[in-house]
């Protein structure tokens, strides 16, 4: 599964520390879905979203 | 609690079960070193619910239960194959494990051989703990744990 976190992340100017923060999970964990090596729990894909504002598909791609 | 307090904890009762251990060999008594383990990993297996300065968020959960049961996986095979081994000594003659033709007074019956099947088992639950370090090792590499990025 391809995401765009990282993309978002530039655009609301955020670091992966203050996302994870804001999140309540670690940096490594940003940084491996970031990198795909780990797909998140659906709530966890769900806060993604809600915090960036989009829906889900916008962030994630089932591919 | 802080999470360094509790590996402070834990030397403490580490020491207190060595006490125990010892105690219950002098005493002739495996009681005291079975209810004190038991007592000893409960009390700190509460203490690790009250830790506050860890994160811990599901990936990392995920790595533990990967981890978990995947040594379980292996351990049952190999805890079972062991067991079956000893079942077939214990059954080996009509009424259990032969014991030696002249006792002395105070040697315990039967004692010996338990003991010498419990430090074997104590060497593969130790093998078992390398093992578990070892997929934990292994999926928190797969889930990039050590990944490092150009932030």
């Amino acid at each position: 599964m391809k995401n765009r976190i990282k993309v978002f992340r530039a655009m609301h100017d955020l670091t992966q520390e203050a996302l994870a923060q804001e999140l309540k999970v670690t940096r490594q964990t940003i940084l491996a879905i970031e990198k795909g090596k780990y797909d998140p729990s659906l709530e966890l894909a769900f806060k993604i979203a809600r915090f960036f504002g989009v829906s889900v598909e916008e962030v994630f791609i089932y591919d | 609690m802080k999470q360094n307090t509790f590996y402070l904890m834990l030397g403490i009762v580490g020491l207190i079960e060595v006490g125990l251990f010892w105690l219950s060999v002098v005493l002739h008594n495996p009681l005291i070193i079975t209810a004190g383990f038991i007592m000893g990993v409960g009390l700190l297996y509460v203490a690790r619910m009250t830790i506050t300065d860890i994160r811990e968020d599901e990936r990392a959960v995920l790595i533990s239960q990967k981890a978990g049961s995947r040594t379980l996986e292996v351990f049952w095979v190999l805890f079972f194959a062991v067991s079956l081994g000893s079942a077939v000594i214990g059954f080996g003659t009509p009424l259990g494990l032969p014991r030696p033709r002249e006792l002395p007074r105070d040697f315990p019956r039967d004692e010996p051989h338990l003991g010498y099947f419990g430090i074997f088992q104590m060497i593969m639950l130790c093998c078992i703990a390398f093992l578990y370090i070892g997929f934990r090792v292994y999926y928190a590499r797969k889930y990039g744990e050590w990944d490092t990025d150009e932030e």
